[in-house]
Order: C-alpha cells, then structure tokens, then sequence
C-alpha cells in the first residue's frame, strides 16, 4: 500500500501547488505511527513510503520515518523506500537498508549489484520490454512471493469512462456502447511480455470533489481489475479517504473493511493467478514500435467484446503454444521468420484459421468462401483457412469487431446477460483440472442483479464467489445450446465462478 | 422470379391491394364499408415444444392453406427482436419475454419450405450493430443453424443499414402517406415476393401494442432513421435506436424524403403509429404470425417500468395485418376500436384506427371472421395479469 507522507510529500504537494492547510495536517497525521492502527487487522503488510528523491527534505523524512517503521514492524508490515531521481544510489540503497527498508522501489533499472531488493518500476510506454533485466533467471523472494515484482505507472483508473457519463448516466461511447477503462488487458500483455513476473499496478484513485457529498472512488473494482488479471494494484487511498478514516467515520470505516476484504479474497484464492488464460483465439505480436499501438488497443477491445484471448509474444510463439487454439490472428504488418511461418502454416493445415493482414505474401492457395468476404480473402490450406485482410491492420477497433466476427460467436466460452458493463475472463489451472469464470462489473452502480452467465460446455455446477464469502455457493446450471446457463445471485463488484475442467 | 412484364414493385403494388385478405382466404370479402378483411386464426398452445409445427400448420390451413402464397417465391420473414440481445428481463431468456420464440419461427421458416418457397429470407434490423443477424441471434444463444436446417436455401439479413444491397429500396406510401411519402429500406424488403411479419404478442409504451405492424415500425433503417444516422447520406453503420421517429428532434438523412409536416406534433404517441401505419401500406404484410404463447405484459421490452413475464399460451395467425392485430388487441383484453385515452392507447393514437384510414384492413370485430379457438375462449388479459 502506497503511505504518502511527511516532509517528502509535503514538499512534492508544495511544488505541485496542490498543498493546502488541510493536506498539509493530513500528512502529518499519516507520518505518525498512531495512523497504521488502520491497517490492524487488514491483510496489509507491507508498505511504500517516500524515501529519498534527491530533494532537501531527504534527510528529515528519513529521520521521522523510524518511528513508523519501528511502529509498523511490531505489526507485521515491512517497508518499501520509494528512491528517484539521484538517490538511486547503491550509498543510499545500502542506507536504506540499515534503516529497515525490506526492498527499494526504483525509477528504472536498479542498479546491478544493489545492496537494498530493487523493485524497479516504469512508466507503462516505457518499459524495456528487451532488457536483459527481464531474463533474470534467478527468482527473488519478497514478502510471501517468490517472483520478481515490478511497478507500473500509466495505468487507467478501472470504471466508466468519464466521456461517456452524463450526471449518474452513462451513454454510448463512440462506438455504440459504454466507454469502459480497465488494465485487465495489459496485465495479460505484460505477464506474456515480462516473463511470467508479477506486476504492481501503479495508480492513485481520482481525488474526491471538496463538497459535503463525498463520492469515494471505486476501490474495490481497482482490486479486482488488477487481482483478476494477475496483477497486484498498489491500494492507493485518496486524501478525502485517509482524512475520514482517520477521524473514524463510519462509511470510510465500512469502505476500509470492505478493501480489506477483497484484498484477503484474493490472498485467499491466490493459486487464482497461476491460472491461464482460455479462449479458442490467440493473439500474435511484437507489441513493440510501429506495431504496439495497434496491437495493445485490439487486445484492450477484444476484451470489451467479451472475447477470450490468449496473447503470444511473437518471438515465443511455437508450436506447442498453439495447442487447443482454433484461430490465431497475426497481427504485424511483416511476415513470420520461416521457421515460425512454417509453424503458423502447419497450424492452418491441421485444421486452425489463420488471421493475417494485407501484407502477407501467400501463394499455392485455393480461395474459400468465409464471412466478412467484403473486407477478407479466405483460402483453403490442408483442412484450415487463411483469411487475409484485403487493406492494411489501421483501426483496432475495426480489426477486434473483425476477428470476433471472422471467428463467430459459435466460439464465445462464455455470454453475460443484464451485465452491460461487465467483462469476464476465462482461466484455467495447469493441465485443466480447474477453470474459472470472473466477472467484473464496472458500472458501479450498485449490485448486479439478474445476471445470467453462459458457459460452453457441460458442466452442470459451479462454485460461485463475492467478495466477503467464506465459503462459495453452489449453483447448478441449466442447458442452453451447446453449454450450460447459471443465474447468478446478486454481487457487486466482482463475482468468481469455479468449475472443474471446461468439458468442452 | 417475375413473369414478363410485371416488375417486382409492379408486383408488390398489386399484392398491396389485395394483400388484406385475398392471397390465402377463399372467404375474403370486400365489405360494405369497402375495407378489406380476411380471417385470423386463433390457437392455444401452452409451451414451446413440439406441438407449435402442427398448431400453426392447423391455423395456416384453416386461413386456406399456404402453397398458393409462397410456392416457388421468395419469403421474407421480419422477426421481432427488438432491442438488444443481452439483455433481458430478470432471468428470463428474450424469447420468452421480448422476441420472437425460436421454435415459432424455425415451425414457420419449415412450413413455408414444405409449402414450395423458394427461398426464405429472415430478416430484422438488429439493434444498433451491423454484425449479421446470424451473430446477433447467437449472443442470444440462439443456433441460426437450426433456421438452415429447417427449409431449402434460409437466408439472414440484418436490415439496420444497407447490408448486402447496392442501395435502398424507395418505398411509397399510397395515398402520400402520414408522416413521410415514402421510406427508404434495405434491398431485402423489396427483393421478396411474399412478407410475412412475425411478432410477439406484446403492449408498447409508446403505441399501446407490439403486434404484427408494430413489428415493421423495426424494418427502418437506423442508419437514416436512427440516432445515428448521417446528416445527408445514410450512416455505414447504424447507431442505438430511432428516436427521430418518435420525437422528431431531427430529420432522416437528406437522401431520404423528408416529413410531410414539419409542424406535427413532436410526440411518440402521434408520430410512432402513423409511421407504423404508413410503413405497412408501404410494404404490404402477406401474412401476420404474433407468438403470444410465453411473453411479457407492461410494455414491449424489460426498459419499460412494471413489465413482466405472462402465458397467455396463445398464436395468432392471418393474412391481413389490420384484422389480425385486431384480433390479437381483444385477445390481450382490450377493444380494437379503442383509440386516444382509452386503454390500450392511453397516450396514443390506435396504429388500428390509422391502418383502417390508409385502406390496409378493418379493426372492427363484427366484420372480421375469427376460426380456431373463438376470442372469448382464449381471451387473455394483459392488464389483470
């Protein structure tokens, strides 16, 4: 948990502007140990606190943390050292450590050796995805996790687009429906892209409006859009928040209770994130240079669509990562090395489609007949199709409702019904034994009710979870089509669906 | 398709005129008061299961048998599935509430091929989207393949836009029409010989009912009709609902004709029926199916405040739109010759009264020949239920 406070902060608001009587006392009463009475209790047990930043207010920070780092490890909590600027300094990380810091949080690459366990962390479009740093072979150990962490910053705050909210209504977004931002995607991108590492998600909540109304932002979707997908949201609390709870008013309290609750659901159910991701569909791209942005935005509205995708990073795609896919869509203008094509053609034969752009020289094909012939060429390869695009990859929108259609919703894994803004992923244990549906309703707008979920398939029960639940409800499905059809009670928020394997 | 000489409009037009009532019925007559009427059918069926084939095929014979109709042309069918198809009311799947049942339309889709047609078309402007109607019906969870399988050579067209035609097909409203001279459709309304409209035995919250002409109020495309439509030429892509239909805050795009009356009423009440009225003189309905065997009372979909699932267990069947709507108003429990202020049409004009001035058919009981299950013994009222 992020725990702005002190001197430090203090400075960064007045350089900012953004420092008021109020704020001012408010960090203040953060930076003493009597404010981590909050996190009693709560599934919090670790840190991050300004540490150093180059900045003159250094040394008084550091000074006056003690206290709070003497007061927080009697409860349990380690501490994370934010470091920026040219305090990333081996002198500094070793001081850092002395002072009981458990790891450092670094702008960029930490330095190579680091006395203090470096977490480094960018900005989203910044991240050296190439860096040998990525090829660590050792794992790193911090907190109960085994797995090297690493920050993020650029994140969206999940909910709603702000464009499309009218007062307390949302109306269509440029597309037609209800504009809905979420990292889910990312966090899937990144786990490919990262080497299976785990991911802080950087972000702060939007601040509360100065009125007597207080709207608190959405902390639990932030937990879910985050947790769902294998990531770890840094809970950050706005200064409206931290003010209530402070003076313990009773609907901060409830809402601090209810963070800690999802955040001990997911620690409860963290063999979730080993999961994978399932779906008929995978996605192929460098996601770098001139091809990222076209295929970061299709991932992000494939999920909008409901689609279940898997993403492959195109120097790791093979063979083998091709099991138990129908389509894969090829999304960079250029053409797999040989070795690659020769798999991705092998694929088609065996009966797969293959989604490739313009660019694609193909020859030896026979033309078939496929949906969207307007905009696609189907040729027949062994007992698959290829369908190439007839004009240049350019808009992801266009692109993500195409493969959708090219693939058809025959192969949806799952359908919601009465839940608008809500999105879902599909996932599955290692060798499949166990999969499982989350949802995620984005419209805080009150419980879910009435939402119905289909899934492909024959399993006729499944375990049915909500924040707060100790142990699932059983629900029993019903046939609907070629899958089975569940009524979900009423949740908020977010909503786990455990089966055994898909039985597809 | 045509014979020499007869153009499809030409051909249409003529149906137009004797599309009321004298296609199927050897008992259609020209009353007194010189409009048309034809028989309805009426029939209990109490579930969606195998007894809806032989129900309806029963109704189709007892209006004179459907061969004579659609042997060797091509049938379009206009499905009522309106609004979205992942949304429902409560748990209910849409077709039992909203839309059109599947078991009704794959029973009607097998007995048009049975009875010759050449070819069936089913068609319905799906909401807001271009997808075709194939993939709008699966998020439904319903299986288009089981439309195939039930007659030679099923087609789908999702009408919202201009589809799979070069243009849209002008289609005049004889007379001049209410509230528009003509409208402006895909390609598949003109491109079939016979139309049949499909609907589900419903209330409106704007016209009082959902019936089978209310159900070609949906045949407009959005991307001239619709929110979204383009100011001078039609939008590529249709775009959330028609409200310019209903409140006349803008015009269609350009390249259509433009309201008769710029100074009528901007009110849903006025303006719904009258284009409903003028859209089925336009395009003359061959032959009315309303699925009212499980549906919904309150209104035509689950954003209707106080809406809920009802079984009036009943279908309804007939040549001419006018009388078998209604039939199918009394059926609900309501009076046919009710209009403004009177319940069903509390806030709007009766499409009945309105269809009956465009010379489409006759709503008055007296001259409208009822066979099957007499209305008294089937009559379901949606107010009590």
């Amino acid at each position: 948990m992020k725990w702005p406070s002190g001197p430090l902060e203090i400075g960064r608001r007045a350089r900012a502007q953004t420092l008021t009587a109020e704020v001012k006392q408010l960090l203040l009463d953060w930076h003493a140990p009597r404010a981590l009475e909050i996190l009693r209790g709560s599934p919090v047990n670790c840190l991050i606190v300004n540490w150093a930043s180059g900045a003159p207010e250094d040394e008084e920070q550091q000074r006056t943390l003690a206290a709070l780092i003497q007061a927080g490890r009697s409860l349990g909590i380690s501490f994370v050292g934010a470091f920026s600027g040219k305090a990333v300094q081996p002198a500094t990380l070793e001081a850092g450590r002395k002072a009981g810091l458990a790891a450092a949080l670094v702008e960029g690459a930490p330095p190579d050796p680091s006395p203090l366990l470096a977490i480094p962390s960018w900005p989203r479009s910044k991240i050296p995805w190439d860096a040998t740093f990525f090829s660590y072979p050792q794992l790193r150990e911090f907190g109960d996790s085994k797995f090297l962490f690493l920050s993020v910053s650029e994140n969206r705050w999940p909910g709603v687009g702000l464009e499309t909210m009218h007062g307390d209504v949302a109306v269509a977004g440029p597309t037609g429906i209800p504009w809905v931002d979420s990292n889910g995607w990312f966090s899937l991108l990144a786990r490919e892209l990262g080497r299976e590492k785990f991911f802080w998600l950087d972000l702060d909540p939007p601040a509360s409006p100065p009125t007597t109304s207080w709207h608190p932002a959405d902390y639990l979707l932030a937990i879910a859009d985050s947790q769902a997908y294998g990531s770890w949201w840094i809970v950050s609390l706005e200064d409206q928040m931290k003010v209530r709870l402070l003076k313990n008013e009773p609907q901060a309290t409830k809402l601090w209770q209810d963070i800690a609750a999802a955040l001990s659901f997911f620690k409860e159910h963290k063999d979730w994130s080993s999961f994978w991701p399932q779906g008929a569909l995978a996605v192929v791209s460098d996601f770098r240079g001139k091809n990222e942005s076209l295929a970061e935005e299709v991932l992000n509205l494939l999920s909008r669509r409901g689609v279940q995708w898997r993403v492959i990073e195109r120097s790791r795609a093979s063979s083998r990562r091709f099991d138990h896919l129908k389509f894969i869509a090829w999304l960079d203008d250029d053409m797999p090395d040989a070795d690659l094509l020769s798999n991705l053609l092998d694929f088609a034969k065996q009966g797969g489609v293959l989604i490739v752009s313009q660019s694609w020289k193909l020859s030896d094909m026979r033309p078939a007949e496929g949906p969207l012939a307007e905009r696609y060429q189907w040729n027949v390869l062994g007992s698959g199709r290829i369908a190439q695009s007839k004009k240049e990859f350019q808009d992801p929108y266009e692109v993500a409702a195409d493969i959708h259609l090219l693939m058809s919703r025959r192969n949806d894994l799952v359908r919601l019904f009465n839940a608008g803004m809500a999105a879902c992923l599909c996932t599955a244990s290692r060798g499949g034994k166990s999969s499982l549906v989350q949802i995620l309703d984005y419209s805080s707008s009150g419980p879910a009710e009435f939402v119905s979920l289909w899934v492909k398939g024959s399993s006729d029960s499944a375990r049915f979870w909500t924040f707060g639940s100790k142990q699932p409800a059983i629900i029993q499905g019903k046939r609907a089509g070629n899958g089975m059809e569940f009524e979900l009670p009423s949740f908020s928020v977010y909503a786990g669906l455990e089966f055994g394997e898909w039985g597809l | 398709m045509m014979g020499d000489g007869c153009s499809r409009r030409q051909f249409l037009r003529g149906l137009s005129a004797t599309a009321a009532g004298f296609c199927l019925s050897p008992r259609g007559l020209l009353l007194a008061s010189n409009l048309p009427t034809a028989p309805v059918a009426v029939a209990k069926c109490r579930a969606y299961g195998p007894e809806v084939l032989p129900t309806l095929e029963t109704m189709f014979d007892q209006l004179g048998g459907l061969e004579q109709l659609v042997k060797g042309k091509t049938v379009a069918i206009k499905l009522n599935l309106t609004g979205q198809a992942n949304f429902r009311l409560g748990y209910k799947p849409v077709e039992l509430t909203q839309w059109v049942h599947p078991q009704v339309v794959g029973a009607t889709v097998h007995l048009l091929g049975q009875a010759g047609a050449h070819r069936v078309r089913l068609l319905e402007s799906a909401f807001s989207t271009d997808e075709p109607l194939e993939e709008f019906m699966l998020r439904a969870n319903w299986e288009p393949h089981d439309f195939l399988s039930a007659a030679p050579r099923v087609e789908f067209e999702n009408t919202n836009y201009l589809g799979m035609g070069k243009s849209y097909s002008r289609f005049p409203v004889p007379g001049g029409g209410l509230m528009f001279k003509a409208y402006d459709l895909n390609h598949s309304y003109e491109d079939s010989d016979v139309f049949v409209s499909l609907a589900k035995l419903k209330e409106h919250a704007t016209a009082g009912v959902t019936l089978s002409m209310k159900n070609c109020f949906g045949i407009t495309p959005c991307t001239i009709y619709g929110d979204g439509a383009g100011t001078d030429e039609p939008s590529l892509v249709p775009r959330g609902g028609r409200d310019m239909l209903h409140d006349g805050h803008r015009r269609p795009s350009q390249s259509s004709p433009s309201e008769n009356d710029p100074g009528s009423p901007r009110e849903g009440g006025y303006r719904v029926p009258r284009v409903t009225a003028d859209l089925v003189a336009a395009r003359p309905i061959h032959l009315a199916i309303i699925d009212g065997i499980e549906t919904m009372a309150g209104g035509e979909g689950w954003w209707v405040e106080g809406t809920r699932p009802v079984r009036p267990g009943l279908l309804i069947a007939g040549t001419n739109c006018v009388t078998t709507d209604a039939v199918a108003t009394a059926l609900m429990g309501f009076d046919p010759m009710a209009d403004r202020g009177t319940p069903p049409f509390e806030t709007c004009d009766s499409t009945l009264r309105l269809a009956e001035q465009l010379g489409v058919g006759t709503r008055d009981l007296r001259q409208i020949e009822v066979v099957g299950t007499p209305i008294q013994e089937a009559i379901f009222r949606f107010r009590a239920a």
